[in-house]
């Protein structure tokens, strides 16, 4: 009874990992696809927060589901990864407006 | 799994795909930036794959300090084209 | 008691980093984020605006799911515009305090933050918006 129920949930773990992977990959395709387009700097920096931050924490959601043997590290990359890349976000909008605002003296 | 990563694999791609195209230093580095992100996650993702967590370590130290040269790269352009 | 929320997080950072709860190792994590220098004015700060500030970042992850959801179902609406947000309480505010309100801000994909104005009183922040929410 028992080990049918653990295979039962770990069966379990396992979709639910597949799904989130597959989340993750529909996030990076969709959130890179604007950089190809003509869009400003500015909307690709959103759209690159969703496929960076939002789609990669999804994927290593996943991962952590399926490899819980080194749970510390896939947590602590979960979360340097989501710090990072937000504050990233902010400092490239932040330096680029800056450049913009102060044009080169002629 | 395979499926997947050859998913990832299409999508740092076409971030290389922007690199080689745009002129705008800016693009530039917010594209680089994406390729570093993605390729520490197709890092841990293959190392999952072939159970070898070596391959999975090196992915979690470039997905922790990897954007922060990047960083100081935007800080002293920034600098540069004031 | 902020310094100790702070310290606590550092503590959860060397231990995650380590993976080891031997009795020597969480020694030597607790000198050493004992020993890095806290920010400038989190004395000032109570613990109330800082489990705050903690919990509105933290509410802001599924939301941020919310969003990218609806950005990415009405891809060719958007419209981008520039404005204030007046988000800081009175007085000068701490250094954690803003890295918190911008990491809430620039979380969520409709908005990213751009910086500080006004000599530090709202945040110059940068929009989307549909088209049809504009007419």
């Amino acid at each position: 009874m028992i080990p049918a129920l653990a295979a039962g949930f770990s069966g379990l773990a396992q979709i639910a990992s597949a799904l989130l992977l597959l989340l993750g990959l529909v996030f990076w395709i969709a959130g890179s696809w604007p950089l190809l387009g003509r869009g400003s700097y500015l909307t690709k920096l959103h759209y690159l927060g969703i496929s960076d931050t939002l789609g990669s924490a999804l994927m290593l959601l996943g991962l952590l589901l399926r490899f819980q043997r080194e749970w510390p590290l896939l947590l602590l990359a979960l979360l340097s990864l989501v710090v990072w890349n937000t504050i990233f976000g902010y400092v490239l909008a932040a330096c680029s407006q800056a450049a913009r605002r102060f044009p080169p003296a002629p | 799994m395979s499926g997947l990563l050859f998913g990832m694999v299409l999508a740092v791609l076409l971030e290389i795909l922007v690199v080689c195209r745009r002129t705008d230093v800016w693009h530039r580095l917010a594209a680089f930036a994406s390729v570093s992100t993605k390729v520490g996650m197709v890092m841990l993702v293959v190392s999952v794959v072939r159970d070898d967590w070596m391959v999975g370590l090196v992915g979690v130290i470039v997905l922790s300090v990897g954007n922060g040269s990047v960083m100081l790269l935007a800080n002293l352009l920034q600098g540069v084209e004031r | 008691m902020s310094r100790l929320i702070l310290i606590a997080l550092r503590m959860l950072i060397w231990l995650l980093l380590t993976a080891d709860p031997d009795e020597l190792n969480v020694v030597i994590g607790l000198a050493v984020s004992l020993a890095l220098p806290l920010p400038r004015r989190v004395r000032s700060l109570t613990p109330a605006q800082l489990w705050r500030a903690l919990a509105a970042s933290l509410a802001a992850v599924p939301q941020a799911y919310g969003e990218a959801v609806q950005l990415l179902l009405h891809r060719k609406l958007e419209e981008s515009v520039l404005h204030d947000e007046p988000v800081l309480p009175s007085g000068r505010p701490s250094s954690v305090l803003v890295f918190l309100d911008v990491f809430r801000i620039t979380l969520t994909p409709f908005t990213i933050a751009l910086g500080l104005d006004d000599g530090g009183r709202s945040y110059r922040v940068h929009h989307l918006v549909f088209e049809e929410d504009r007419r």
